[in-house]
């Protein structure tokens, strides 16, 4: 029994380490490798002492000034399309907790069929549109397509989170004079907290690393950071890996940050709902 | 909790929206009066040079005209640039196109110049390479001003020969597949060596390996396999590298990118790619034997020698002007700026290479080191095939067939029956 059990630890802790080795290699080869010398990123063997050295930072600094305004843009750009989704999904999340028709509840259909539509299937027809209106290379574009490709599953968790809400204090708003947006500014927002900062986790994430709609949609005035790295990878005069991956560490550390900080908050979007009763 | 959480999240979000506004807000009050907007790669921008190396200064402030460059790597400018080009009017004044990609239908969407090099003609139009200008010409209209070419080389490790007491680099392909088996091997310093590295997924390396012995994959007059037996003695030279490790096991996966490091690296003797890579392959911050690596002419077949030049593989850009842009007349005077002599000898000296056959010639020129053989190869090279339709199926089952053959898993004739049987309905479509 008891070898029995520490079977399973062990077999546990290889699982562990290996999904860790897995998850974390990739990232630990990108920021190790933007701080080695040129000479010593693909050498065989590898090299795991080195001397660490910026001159990959300084380069990307010094010859890739548009890295940085890609960085300002996705900045913009995720944070708008995050304020969107949000006001969009918590809107319509508490819509679809507090009222029930016929519509309504056809219109969740809607919701998940837009989920399941392939977005290059609507990407390219857009471009000709887009470009009529005058908004390609713009920053506005991508932050309305951002939260549109979001709304769906960010009203579904908040209206996951809202349904936790007890109605009985919006009954007892309406008793003191507060009209639905009053209620839903003062009394459903604040307690559906979590759940905003949980569908702001998924926005964000998918925002700052997006491609396909930033290369199709933008130029100079609204191009993304990953649209940038992607030129670094460059076919005519080869690539620098060194300053590729400073780029790749300094794009990556933003998001990585703010997801193990709201780490919590994920948690709790994955799980909405999961132990209602 | 939630209220602050709520109040601190709100506040930083119209914040962060007012600065995005603002931000917007001034890059418009930026933006010039007259701005040609052109659209092509991050090099062919660079090339031009910045602040007081601007090879556009006083082309700007005579036009009173700024460049505003939209950059993607190359597949995606050629997707862009058509897209613009099919829509009913495009902000892009002057796009980058490769050589490979004019077909009848994509030439119909840019404007011809004939008529424009006729009214203002570019300063010794002749001077350009007219392989290059013909690679830019459909249906007898010039729809693109060549501009930049990369001609392939075939480069090669002296430290490693020297290691393996080889005094000079092939002059016949027969000397280039002995020596790479050669130089298979361990260096010295413990170092697993392949005698050739070459990416399986490019068109470039099967066709040059079957020019060497006078046949081609499809020829300038549109023929399929011209020569099948020199295709067969090609394919079965690289089969034998593969069989006896020359080329490394893992070739079915080898990319372009992968060439450049394994040589930077001295894990490969020989490769191929374009002369212009030759400063990077010897750059002391990247390379562990910068300087000691050379580029020479891919070398010809025994059989051939001194009867046929080799036809390297070249790959060419162009300026071209889209049908539906503004302002056509600003974008003319860039492209003649942009194809004037000086600008040439400029941007080769920034590490372009020339479309100018006189450049090479320029005292500035002899720094570069392949300079003199870059210009010999150029004379008689040309495109991997020519364009067409169908010409990206036609590449995917032509390597499809040479990895097979190479691999070991198809026998070499049989793949280039295969090759003519499954392209030819491509090239008649």
């Amino acid at each position: 029994m008891r070898t029995k059990k520490l079977a399973i630890g062990i077999g546990k802790a290889i699982a562990v380490v290996a999904i860790l080795v897995w998850s974390l290699f990739p990232i630990g080869f990108i920021v190790m490798s933007s701080l080695k010398p040129g000479q010593d990123i693909f050498a065989v063997p590898p090299k795991f002492v080195f001397s660490p050295t910026l001159q990959h930072y300084v380069q990307l600094w010094n010859g890739w000034g548009v890295f940085f305004g890609g960085l300002l843009n996705s900045t913009i750009i995720t944070a708008g399309a995050t304020i969107i989704a949000i006001t969009a999904s918590t809107a319509a999340g508490y819509v679809y907790s507090r009222y029930s028709s016929r519509m309504l509840n056809a219109s969740v259909m809607f919701l998940i069929i837009v989920r399941l539509i392939p977005p290059i299937v609507v990407t390219l027809p857009l471009f000709p549109i887009i470009n009529a209106i005058g908004l390609n290379d713009t920053h506005i574009v991508l932050m309305v397509l951002y939260a549109t490709f979001f709304v769906s599953l960010g009203t579904v968790l908040m209206r996951t989170f809202i349904d936790q809400i007890p109605r009985e204090l919006d009954e007892a708003a309406q008793i003191d004079g507060a009209g639905r947006m009053t209620i839903l500014r003062r009394v459903i927002v604040p307690l559906a907290a979590p759940g905003i900062l949980a569908v702001a986790v998924f926005v964000v994430v998918f925002a700052w690393n997006e491609f396909l709609f930033a290369f199709i949609f933008t130029g100079t005035n609204a191009k993304t950071a990953p649209l940038v790295i992607s030129e670094m990878i460059g076919s005519i005069d080869g690539v620098d890996w060194g300053v590729l991956f400073a780029a790749s560490t300094v794009q990556l550390i933003p998001v990585l940050l703010f997801v193990i900080f709201m780490n919590r908050y994920l948690v709790a979007g994955l799980t909405a709902g999961a132990t209602k009763g | 909790m939630s209220d602050k959480l709520l109040n601190l999240t709100r506040r930083s979000f119209l914040g962060t929206a007012m600065g995005g506004a603002a931000a917007l807000a001034a890059g418009q009050s930026f933006a010039a009066g007259k701005t040609l907007n052109v659209l092509s790669h991050k090099v062919h921008q660079t090339v031009l040079g910045t602040g007081d190396g601007d090879l556009l200064k006083d082309w700007k402030s005579a036009n009173d005209a700024d460049v505003s460059w939209t950059t993607f790597d190359s597949n995606p400018l050629q997707d862009r640039l058509f897209r613009e080009a099919s829509l009913s009017s495009t902000d892009f004044n002057v796009g980058y196109m490769v050589d490979n990609r004019p077909t009848k239908q994509i030439a119909a969407m840019f404007e011809p110049l004939d008529a424009y090099l006729q009214k203002d003609g570019i300063e010794d139009f002749e001077d350009i390479a007219p392989g290059l200008v013909q690679g830019m010409t459909v249906d007898g209209k010039l729809i693109g001003i060549p501009v930049r070419h990369a001609t392939q080389g075939l480069f090669y490790n002296e430290a490693l020969l020297e290691e393996q007491g080889i005094s000079a680099p092939p002059t016949t392909l027969e000397e280039l597949a002995e020596q790479a088996q050669k130089l298979t091997f361990t260096s010295k310093a413990g170092t697993p060596v392949a005698g050739m590295v070459l990416a399986s997924d490019l068109a470039v390396f099967p066709v040059m390996f079957a020019r060497a012995f006078g046949g081609d994959f499809i020829n300038a007059k549109f023929e399929l396999l011209p020569n099948p037996e020199a295709m067969e003695k090609g394919l079965s030279v690289l089969r034998k590298m593969f069989e006896t490790g020359a080329l490394p096991r893992s070739y079915a996966t080898t990319k372009n990118d992968d060439q450049v490091t394994w040589l930077q690296q001295g894990r490969a003797a020989f490769t191929v790619l374009p002369f212009a890579r030759f400063a990077q392959l010897n750059n002391k911050e990247q390379s562990k034997f910068p300087g000691k690596i050379k580029a020479i002419e891919f070398p010809i077949s025994a059989d051939l020698k001194g009867k046929m030049p080799m036809s390297s593989i070249v790959e060419a850009w162009g300026m071209v002007i889209p049908a539906n842009s503004k302002d056509k007349d600003l974008s003319w005077k860039f492209i003649k700026e942009v194809s004037s002599k000086s600008a040439t000898l400029g941007m080769a000296k920034n590490g372009n290479g020339p479309v100018r056959v006189s450049t090479y010639a320029d005292p500035a020129m002899s720094s570069n080191p392949v300079a003199a053989v870059e210009a010999a190869v150029l004379k008689n090279a040309r495109g991997a095939f020519p364009p067409f339709p169908e010409a990206a199926r036609a590449q995917s089952i032509f390597l499809e067939e040479v990895q097979l053959a190479v691999l070991g898993r198809k026998e070499v004739k049989e793949a280039v029956a295969s090759i003519a049987t499954r392209v030819k309905p491509l090239l008649q479509a």
